[in-house]
């Protein structure tokens, strides 16, 4: 029996990941179209209405670049993470918790000043998305329990203590009944930049940068990448495996709460259970897309960020957003299948034991 | 009383009900996982698969009228579902955790496109409890074990079948070896990608099927959101069942206890907010984990040895 095999090849396409990005974009609009064909949808006015509303004028690609920030930084904290092979799935828990921290500060601060108010939220975001990642941080590195779970599973606790606070011991004393926050004053609102971008873009932009340089420049960064790609290398140069786990976690977590803490100053009026809307499961796509580079994780966050707006538009011809959902998890189908084919090429292989000639060109290579 | 709690009669048996009807949901989830983590293939799409089942189960159950169409629909979707992750993780080699999430993150977006024109609809079609007669009158026993939904006892079957094919057939022995060592199965003469895209196949069909559980039994009908994580327990499930049957078994009666109780906090007079009780599956789940790794310290690794791992024949 003939059979197709993945056969690496002598030189990959050139082009690269630029080249796979396109084509899985290409792709994913694709499946994307077939689907909305079949749910009875026009996928030319969908896609039409999508670009319009996340490109089409600057005040649109404003709202596309403030849904850009918080994927940034939950694509930067995984990132980060997956530098070490660790996977944080958590930070949507994270960015969560973030949030809530921000508010709880929001509550005590009602009389600061703007600046002080908004810097103590930013900052106790932070803090808070570092606290929510130090046990699964402290769990992996000293008795080696799993992260993906355990992360994971914080997402839903996340979920529910909001649910707990918003019902209970926060509950707006003067909602009229309506569970909810309470409103956060008014100056604890991150200022705009331009349109209805805030000023959480230079924030993004600077933790990017600063985080960028120092996974790809420093010693630090450098010992990261080499306990990564070898435990037992690393432990043989004497990196520290425990901690390194354990500060790579929680600053991984500390850069998702900070998404939390802008998102809260940025765009949200109150806390709610879906002040993360996703960014954090989002978050995963966009590092993946970025190879886990942080470099790349801004671009792709914008991309993104267009999706997901442009998803929201679509719900005023009465089509569902899930399609902005599915789109984004084709992307990153249609990228990885691309990313192969870049490096190996489909051949059409004899059974096994008649193949010596295409095993030799393999090693070759 | 015990520790000031109280326990009525009626409250208790309608928590071990609901304990063993979560506990077989979750399993089914969890078998079907396990089958495919043990031939080597890390699948974290459980949650997405678990949701198209959820939906597609209660679209062909409402279309056809038959509740058993519906759960064909739910693990036929399901196995479908799961040959993306295998075209993905299995076929092309690309890292499974990424492909898994993905896949998740597609099936959850794609139900809820999908159910979008069905949230709200009426659930005239559901599976109706198992009456076994005599056995079904016993005081206790009788509620709890036998006035179950005949998904119950297709996961009790399941589960026993899992086990029979895996511990005590060839094929069952070949599909281990793909997840222990896939050289040494690939030079005993098995195709290690076919046995690997089966066991994904089977793992989404198992996944479907506790998702139409859901959607046809527990709480009929199609809701945004109704599997709520669940997939993520059926995937702890399998490492605190460290790969074997009996202790998954065990695992999902004691989750299905842990999601059973927060509706019920009234009844059994519980201090603290029901919502603050919702947390108690995923807290148990981490708190399982931690005295898993605990436990096991010492021991060698339950997993198997090839999980997570591509195979490329041609790369050996």
């Amino acid at each position: 029996m003939i059979r197709p095999v993945l056969v690496r090849r002598e030189v990959p396409v050139r082009g690269g990941q630029p080249l796979a990005f396109a084509v899985g974009l290409l792709v994913a609009l694709l499946l994307g179209a077939v689907l909305l064909l079949v749910a009875g949808d026009s996928p030319m006015e969908v896609y039409r209405r999508m670009l319009s509303a996340s490109f089409g004028d600057l005040e649109a690609f404003s709202v596309t670049l403030n849904r850009a920030i918080p994927l940034a930084l939950a694509g930067l904290a995984v990132a980060i993470a997956a530098t070490m092979g660790l996977w944080n799935i958590g930070a949507e828990g994270q960015i969560l918790f973030g949030a809530t921290t921000a508010a709880g500060i929001a509550q005590i601060g009602e009389g600061w000043s703007g600046p002080v108010l908004i810097l103590a939220m930013i900052v106790g975001g932070s803090i808070g998305g570092a606290l929510w990642a130090l046990g699964p941080a402290a769990a992996k590195a000293y008795i080696g329990v799993n992260e993906i779970i355990t992360t994971l599973m914080l997402n839903e606790i996340a979920i529910r203590l909001i649910r707990y606070l918003i019902n209970g011991p926060w509950k707006d004393p003067e909602g009229y009944g309506f569970v909810q926050a309470p409103a956060l004053p008014e100056q604890s609102f991150l200022p705009n930049l331009f349109q209805r971008t805030h000023v959480g873009l230079l924030i993004a932009i600077a933790v990017l940068a600063v985080i960028g340089l120092m996974v790809s420049r420093s010693s630090w960064g450098y010992e990261l990448r080499v306990a990564g790609s070898s435990g037992a290398t690393a432990t043989y140069a004497g990196i520290s495996l425990k901690r390194k786990i354990l500060t790579v976690l929680v600053l991984s977590g500390t850069v998702a709460g900070l998404a939390g803490g802008i998102e809260l100053t940025g765009n949200a009026t109150r806390l709610t259970e879906t002040v993360s809307n996703g960014y954090g499961f989002a978050g995963i796509i966009v590092a993946a897309l970025a190879l886990m580079r942080p470099s790349g994780v801004a671009a792709v966050a914008v991309l993104f960020g267009a999706v997901q707006v442009g998803g929201q538009s679509i719900k005023a011809i009465g089509v569902s957003d899930a399609v902005s959902t599915v789109l984004q998890a084709l992307i990153l189908f249609g990228v990885i299948a691309a990313g192969v084919l870049i490096v190996y090429r489909i051949e059409m292989a004899e059974p096994a034991g008649h193949k010596a000639r295409s095993t030799s060109r393999v090693r070759s290579a | 009383m015990i520790f000031g709690l109280t326990f009525p009669e009626t409250a208790v048996i309608g928590l071990l009900f609901a304990a063993i009807q979560f506990g077989a949901m979750i399993y089914l989830a969890s078998l079907g996982e396990m089958i495919a983590e043990r031939a080597g293939v890390l699948n974290l799409g459980v949650e997405g698969m678990m949701a198209m089942g959820a939906v597609g189960g209660f679209v062909f159950a409402i279309e056809t009228g038959s509740p058993w169409l519906g759960l064909l629909a739910a693990a036929v979707i399901g196995g479908a579902v799961a040959m993306i992750h295998g075209l993905f993780a299995v076929v092309l080699g690309a890292n499974q955790v990424v492909s898994g999430l993905a896949l998740t993150i597609f099936g959850v977006g794609l139900a809820n496109f999908w159910g979008t024109d069905y949230e709200g609809v009426r659930p005239e079609v559901q599976f109706v409890d198992v009456d076994w007669g005599p056995l079904s009158d016993i005081s206790w026993i009788g509620r709890i074990l036998f006035q179950q939904s005949p998904l119950a006892y297709l996961a009790v079957l399941l589960g026993f079948v899992t086990w029979f094919v895996l511990n005590r057939t060839r094929g069952g022995l070949a599909l281990r070896a793909a997840g222990e060592s896939a050289a040494t199965a690939d030079a005993a003469g098995h195709s290690v990608l076919g046995l690997r895209l089966f066991a994904v196949a089977i793992g989404g069909a198992f996944a479907g099927i506790g998702g139409a559980y859901l959607s046809l039994s527990i709480s009929p009908g199609w809701t945004v959101g109704v599997v709520a994580g669940r997939g993520w327990i059926a995937v702890a499930l399998v490492i605190f069942g460290a790969w074997k049957v009996r202790r998954v078994a065990l695992g999902a009666f004691l989750f299905g206890l842990a999601m059973a109780l927060p509706n019920r906090t009234e009844s059994f007079d519980l201090p603290w907010d029901p919502i603050l009780w919702s947390m108690l599956p995923y807290v148990l789940t981490i708190a399982v984990m931690i005295a898993g790794a605990l436990v096991l310290r010492n021991r060698p690794p339950a997993a198997p040895a090839a999980l997570g791992l591509p195979f490329r024949r041609e790369e050996r």
